[in-house]
């Protein structure tokens, strides 16, 4: 028996294994990677929107909370619809809103209130997808309300952050501010590299 | 508005509120930040400096935001119209705290708050009342967010105003106290996988520190994981702080100010600093922040490139006599000489082929390691076992394998025709192939001391890293074609003969043995019911390999034989279990007596606050050289009347599934992983105080243990 012990000590003594420990990080989008696929139901359309469809169409993501004085100050000052509008103006561009906010939180919309909501505002929008159980979020990381990510014709996500590069809910803040999102798809749409491809998301934490 | 002031200035009084008289616009009721702008003093002279608090009072539960505002959010901003001639600094921001909203955090300030900007006066000054004027946006959430406006003013040297000589001195003095003193300490962060390094070392070591209660707090947006805990590690006056990264490349982020913040019995200390983005070669000894981590050798690792292929080609060589490893290499040499005998050319190609192999898997290996960790995730080489599926999939290979060469049937050339044994003459593919499964079967025996040029080699750029796993490669099958390119070696080895088949059938055992320790580990991870849902899958394997030794002529037979064959195999796999068990197990090995504690933080704590010497061992049941050494080092009637002696008290940490204390009690000794062991000495009888604690090498003696506690 000692022996039998003895032997299974070495056994064990030459196979020693090292060993580190296994952090798994969140698996949130990464710029220049492919972005993660998803699928999802099209409230306005009740279709449903499968992200891996569009390859070869650019995709930009928008994620929304309604009430958010962020998204108020680009929705009211028409600074959002104006972005859309413009991005839209390629045929070649798909625009999608979501909204990760939980039920029962800021921003939980019905589907009928996310199709009221856009037509208030006035949103030129491709598809808008309510994403409650915050899948679609937690899947790129999204942190706030405006979070913006731009998707090229390759699936690769070309751009990830805010939407220009004046961080405050003050409308007056829109007066020369760099929008990040026309400058990518401007640029993706001339064939150059993204200049500005990742910065940080400003505004509302979103209701996960 | 003169009117307002004398009656808020008569009300502080009669209240006797704490906190200076001020000026200010009104604010609006309803508003969740009430704001002040407060001046040191309102009487100034030309050409001094003053300093202007923008005070924030907050309503309960909401927060505003620091400069870098962490996850969401966004930081206050002001505007100044000021008279001409004045300026005024940037702000002065107090340390923020951290606002978790899960899954996300903020970095900001609850309560109140007073943010500091140094007003420059003019050496000429205008005669009479000056005036400042502040347009002040913040931002304020609880978990909905506010955006809040307000002009502000400020009145200095107004001679009709009743309290002339407002003197705020002592206020705003505690208020700057709050701002962290910037150091000119000695920074640099670097990018470890996913983790970001941040080497600090303070100009003196800072007193009576809570490594525990650390937290960093970068100027720049997206360098940390804002959520995650900083695990903090101290040796010869240098703090290394880890922490999960953020969404942005370290490299992309040249220079950053940090805050410093721990917490001492409810006093909090607070420090800044600047460091810059350090692309330096990392290496494992700064890795193990008390150059304990690699000392199996007594030497800790600092060979750069070149050392890191030496030790890889050395830990190579080792491999070759893993209990997995040798059998199948043995058998393979022998063969070889046969070989060479008739043909030696052929040896030759038999060598490379082999090689080859070898080298190829480690990249394919390594290779597929180093996309885990660059999309994020957090392992590292033997991270293969801590997955019950991967040790149960290892179990069965080395079952298979010792089934092989106890010769209950032969292996057949995966490239058709009827093959010559495993370990026997099949071409140059045949050498190829077992290269391969050397590789497969040698990965999780990987030697101690190459754990150093590992984890070298898993910070490197890719090329480096590769050509790491290559050396490995390459001393793994050094000894094979070594003895393939130069026939003189072959005399070595004994000759041929009927001998081999037994040899052969000998070297099984060391196979089934170490299935066996698979089994046993994977019981440990899965529960008890683990081990048998293997050990089944074992006889379905048993089965099968059977049954594979039957082909009826019959093809109806043929097919049902066949479908059997894969039945019991898929049937196997099916019954591997797949999920570490939620309960931990640590007092379930009959080694483990009762003369030790459970660890814990708490108890830890209680027990150095004792006079008796502590030990502490981290252990994992699925780690090895920590069962080996508590069986010969520890579990021993000489060390245990050591401890009875000395009156040790002894804490056990078990590890084998993932434990956040433990992880913490690991990091702050600079390690990621088990065996660790710490003996904190007793007080000393002179000043009440232990000595340093010491960490004790990651293979024990008896000795070492004795001469640890008697010095």
């Amino acid at each position: 028996m000692k022996f039998k012990k003895h032997i299974l000590t070495a056994v064990m003594f030459l196979t020693a294994l090292p060993f580190t420990s296994a952090n798994a990080m969140d698996a949130a989008a990464k710029v220049g990677a492919m972005a993660p696929d998803f699928t999802a139901t099209d409230a306005l359309t009740g279709e449903s929107f499968k992200l891996s469809d569009h390859k070869g169409e650019i995709v930009v993501l928008e994620w929304s909370n309604h009430d958010c004085p962020f998204v108020r100050k680009h929705y009211d000052s028409g600074n959002m619809q104006d972005t859309q509008k413009e991005a839209l103006a390629n045929e070649n561009v798909k625009w999608v809103t979501i909204v990760s906010s939980a039920e029962g939180k800021q921003g939980y919309v019905s589907a009928d209130e996310a199709k009221k909501i856009v037509m208030d505002e006035g949103a030129s929008i491709s598809a808008k997808i309510l994403d409650p159980s915050g899948e679609i979020g937690h899947l790129y990381g999204a942190q706030t309300t405006p979070h913006m990510y731009v998707i090229n014709a390759e699936g690769v996500l070309a751009y990830a952050g805010a939407i220009d590069d004046k961080p405050s809910p003050s409308a007056a803040s829109l007066e020369g501010a760099t929008n990040y999102v026309k400058q990518a798809l401007g640029e993706i749409e001339a064939g150059e590299a993204v200049s500005v491809a990742q910065t940080k998301p400003y505004g509302c934490g979103i209701k996960y | 508005m003169r009117l307002l002031l004398l009656f808020l200035s008569i009300f502080t009084v009669l209240v006797g509120l704490q906190g200076p008289t001020y000026a200010m616009e009104s604010d609006n009721g309803a508003n969740k930040v009430k704001v002040r702008l407060i001046a040191e003093r309102t009487s100034i002279q030309g050409g001094e400096e003053i300093w202007i608090g923008i005070e924030q009072q907050i309503a309960p539960h909401w927060h505003t935001y620091w400069k870098n505002p962490g996850d969401s959010g966004s930081a206050p901003q002001i505007s100044w119209d000021l008279p001409e001639g004045f300026e005024i600094s940037e702000i002065q921001w107090p340390a923020p705290h951290k606002m978790p909203y899960p899954p996300l955090t903020n970095y900001g300030y609850s309560d109140s708050v007073i943010l500091l900007q140094k007003l420059m006066v003019p050496d000429v000054l205008p005669e009479g009342e000056i005036e400042l004027e502040a347009d002040f946006e913040v931002l304020v959430c609880k978990e909905e967010c506010i955006p809040e406006y307000g002009t502000y003013s400020l009145s200095l040297n107004d001679q009709d105003a009743l309290s002339v000589q407002e003197d705020n001195g002592a206020y705003i003095a505690a208020a700057l106290k709050k701002v962290p003193v910037m150091q000119g300490w000695d920074a640099s962060y670097m990018q470890d996988g996913s983790e970001l390094v941040l080497n600090v070392t303070p100009s003196e070591k800072l007193s009576n520190i809570d490594l525990d209660s650390v937290a960093i707090f970068p100027t720049e947006w997206g360098m940390v994981n804002n959520s995650a805990q900083a695990m903090v590690s101290e040796a010869d006056g240098t703090y290394v702080i880890k922490q999960e990264r953020g969404e942005r490349e370290l490299s992309a982020v040249k220079m950053s100010e940090f805050v410093l913040r721990y917490d001492v019995d409810g006093q909090e200390y607070t420090y800044a600093f600047e460091a810059g983005f350090n692309d330096e070669v990392m290496n494992a000894d700064q890795t193990g922040a008390d150059g304990q981590a690699l000392s199996i050798e007594g030497s800790g690792f600092t060979g750069g490139f070149l050392g890191a292929l030496i030790f890889a080609l050395i830990g190579g060589l080792i491999l070759n006599l893993m209990p997995c490893v040798f059998p199948v290499l043995s058998l393979k040499a022998l063969s070889l000489v046969k070989i060479a005998q008739k043909h030696p050319v052929e040896a030759r190609i038999h060598g490379f082929a082999y090689t080859f192999g070898v080298i190829l898997s480690f990249l394919v290996i390594a290779g597929a390691l180093l996309l885990l960790k660059s999309v994020g995730a957090g392992i590292g080489w033997g991270f293969q076992l801590q997955n019950p599926l991967i040790v149960g999939a290892l179990a069965y290979l080395l079952f298979i394998l010792g089934l092989n060469l106890s010769g209950v049937f032969e292996f057949s050339n995966p490239f058709g025709n009827a093959g010559g044994k495993l370990a026997n003459q099949s071409g140059p593919m045949g050498s190829f192939f077992t290269g391969i499964l050397a590789t497969l079967v040698a990965t999780p025996c990987t030697a101690p001391f190459m754990a150093g040029a590992i984890g070298y080699a898993m910070v490197q750029p890719a090329y480096i890293s590769l050509s790491v796993f290559a050396a490995l490669g390459f001393g793994l099958a050094l000894p094979y074609l070594a003895l393939a390119l130069f026939p003189p070696l072959q005399k070595i080895l004994p000759k041929p003969g009927a001998w081999m088949e037994v040899f052969r059938q000998l070297l099984a055992f060391p196979m089934f043995g170490a299935a066996v320790w698979l089994v046993w580990v994977l019981g440990m991870q899965t529960g008890g019911g683990g081990s048998a849902a293997l050990l089944s899958g074992m006889v379905f394997i048993a089965f099968g390999i059977w049954l594979m030794r039957h082909s009826p002529v019959k093809p109806v037979r043929l097919l049902i034989v066949r479908v059997l064959v894969v039945l019991s195999f898929v049937i196997a796999f099916v019954a591997m279990p797949k999920q570490h068990s939620n309960s931990v197990m640590p007092h379930s090995n009959s080694d483990h007596d009762e003369w030790y504690s459970a660890y814990s933080s708490e108890a830890l704590e209680q027990a150095l606050l004792s006079d008796q010497p502590v030990f502490v061992e981290m252990t994992a049941s699925w780690c090895i050289t920590c069962k080996v050494n508590h069986a010969v080092a520890i579990n021993i009637d000489s060390t245990k009347t050591l401890f009875a002696e000395k009156d040790v008290q002894y804490f056990v940490g078990d590890w084998t599934n993932e434990d956040p204390e433990i992880t913490k009690f690991l990091t702050r000794y600079g390690r990621s992983g088990v065996p660790l062991y710490v003996y904190y000495g007793a007080p000393s009888a002179d000043t009440g105080e232990r000595p340093d604690p010491e960490v004790l090498p990651q293979v024990l003696t008896p000795a070492l243990i004795k001469k640890t506690f008697v010095q």
